[in-house]
């Protein structure tokens, strides 16, 4: 899967696929395969007549951007201009974005192609998959089977081959728990890299839109395009653009310090375990140093992370009342939804705050502490991406077991860090996916690790 | 029906705040962290207003997802039904 980017990238260029031939086939696969995956929630009409004036420009000679004819699916929460930003909910199901959000601006100037609106689980909420309003999305990797969420369309769709790449965003796991389930490649990116203008919030000190991609190679390209300073932003770090492709082409990790945690041993199955400890050694056999780092309070991120997301998100719907645009989302919403909205509201009153809200937040600084201490020591932190394998669609799980698939991801969240994930391995035929996490701005040392382990893969 | 469902999903909802109680247990009291970074862009430079004809185009498009509007073209919105 290694070179899937860069080889229709050149067969672009090089005029062998041309951007219509390409968004046409990308059409025809979502067309034949949308039924049964669900990935997408709504096509672009407009894809095949932006492709044609791309192909002209590529005709007359004149420069093209760095994703000159990629077809890209964006999840259903980012505002694209004429498409529905319905967050998978009956709340915005008729609402049409009025504008494109920073990230699709930014990519629409490279030439990129929007091939239409990735399927998710509802306003982000899940981490299976199954509570999105427009129906369960499957697991291509592993048929039958949850593809992980909430991010779960973009994953599910690259997995397939629906399009080339796809805009996710992860506020607790959301693009690392479906790159994980669905064998491919995602990162989320350090809080702070990547505008949110135009996203539509679960979490607005957690989010991150980032990418998801058959390789690394897509992954750091689609990231290069999107990360930057937006000066509009108020969150927002003062990097100028960033470049990774060229950095990460024959990788070599010879000497590069690798901590692993004895924790992550305690809360994963020991069959994911095994294939995650086959890819520890085989970053060993290609030269890394593997030291052990302590995390003695990564069980408590969890619990800490719904309390702290369950106010914002609760702040964040406030808006949802059905008066300018979509309907009340108390009216509409599903279950988990409508759980974080009461839970918010609960915690946020002014009698709990101190002993709930500022409490997690409190916990919140203890594990951003832990975490950048045990970076200080190494280069990276790999590890698992999702305690235990994805379960049977349908299969009704306890709202506990359900959280506990954020075990491993929500720390990066917390601490504003970076993470990616690239297939580690199986574990009868279902992928298991290898977590590398960095410090802040550190996406770059992530990738490297990811391209070196893709490349022995 | 409604009313069970509510109840039920209020239960669980509860259940990560107690098992939040018990997991902060014994940890040290630290200073609040709301953002992961200290650095906020408080001065946008956000320059001129957007051109008027990319405003009216909004506008449009606006219009288009509204629940309903008045005969000048302005949003019209009923008083809520949980408002008393």
């Amino acid at each position: 899967m290694g070179e899937v980017t860069k080889a229709k990238l050149e067969q672009l260029r090089s005029g062998e696929l041309s951007p219509v031939e390409n968004v046409r086939r990308a059409l025809e696969w979502i067309s034949r395969l949308n039924t049964k995956i669900n990935a997408f929630i709504e096509v672009n009409k407009d894809a095949l007549a932006r492709a044609e004036v791309l192909e002209r420009k590529l005709k007359r000679g004149q420069r093209v951007g760095k994703l000159a004819g990629l077809a890209i699916g964006v999840k259903s929460n980012i505002n694209v201009n004429g498409l529905r930003a319905t967050c998978a909910s009956r709340t915005l199901e008729d609402y049409v974005a009025a504008y494109d959000a920073e990230v699709v601006k930014r990519v629409l100037a490279e030439d990129g192609i929007i091939i239409g609106m990735n399927n998710m689980d509802e306003f982000a909420c899940g981490s299976s998959g199954e509570t999105s309003a427009f129906g369960v999305t499957d697991n291509p990797a592993a048929p039958g089977r949850i593809p992980g969420g909430s991010s779960s369309g973009g994953g599910a769709a690259i997995a397939a081959g629906m399009c080339d790449l796809c805009l996710g965003t992860d506020t607790g796991g959301s693009i690392r728990n479906p790159a994980s389930h669905c064998g491919v490649v995602g990162v989320k990116p350090t809080y702070g890299l990547v505008p949110r203008q135009g996203l539509i919030d679960l979490g607005m000190s957690l989010d991150q839109i980032g990418p998801i991609a058959p390789d690394v190679y897509g992954a750091a390209l689609l990231l290069e395009v999107i990360a930057g300073r937006n000066p509009n932003e108020c969150v927002m770090l003062d990097v100028p653009k960033v470049s990774y492709v060229d950095k990460i082409n024959g990788a070599d990790i010879k000497g590069i310090k690798i901590g692993v945690s004895p924790q992550f041993v305690e809360i994963t199955d020991s069959a994911v375990m095994d294939v995650i400890d086959k890819s520890i050694e085989t970053l060993r056999d290609l030269g890394a140093e593997i030291v052990d780092v302590e995390l003695p309070h990564l069980e408590k991120a969890m619990p800490a992370y719904y309390l702290v997301v369950s106010v914002e998100f609760f702040s964040a719907t406030r808006k949802f009342d059905g008066r300018k645009y979509g309907k009340r989302i108390e009216d509409v919403c599903g279950d988990e939804v409508l759980r974080r909205i009461l839970r918010g509201r609960y915690i946020s009153r002014k009698e709990y705050r101190g002993k709930y809200y500022q409490r997690a937040l409190q916990v919140r600084a203890i594990i951003r502490q832990e975490l950048m201490a045990a970076l200080e020591k190494v280069d990276v932190i790999v590890g698992p991406t999702v305690p235990k394998l994805p379960h049977r669609l349908g299969e009704k799980i306890s709202v506990s077991a359900m959280y506990a698939y954020d075990y491993l991801t929500v720390p990066a969240n917390l601490a504003g860090i970076c993470a990616g994930v690239v297939k580690a391995g199986e574990v009868n035929g279902i992928p298991v996916g290898l977590q590398i996490q960095g410090k802040p701005l550190s996406e770059l040392a992530v990738l490297k690790v990811m391209a070196a382990l893709e490349g022995v893969e | 029906m409604a009313e069970e469902r509510q109840k039920e999903i209020e239960r669980s909802a509860e259940e990560i705040v107690e098992s939040f109680v018990k997991a902060a247990e014994g940890l040290p009291s630290e200073r609040e962290m709301y953002y992961s970074q200290e650095a906020y862009n408080v001065v946008r430079p956000d320059g001129k207003p957007s051109s008027s004809e990319e405003r009216a185009e909004f506008r449009k498009r606006f219009i288009k997802i509204m629940p309903a509007k008045d005969e000048d073209g302005n949003l019209r919105v009923e008083v809520a039904k949980w408002v008393k």
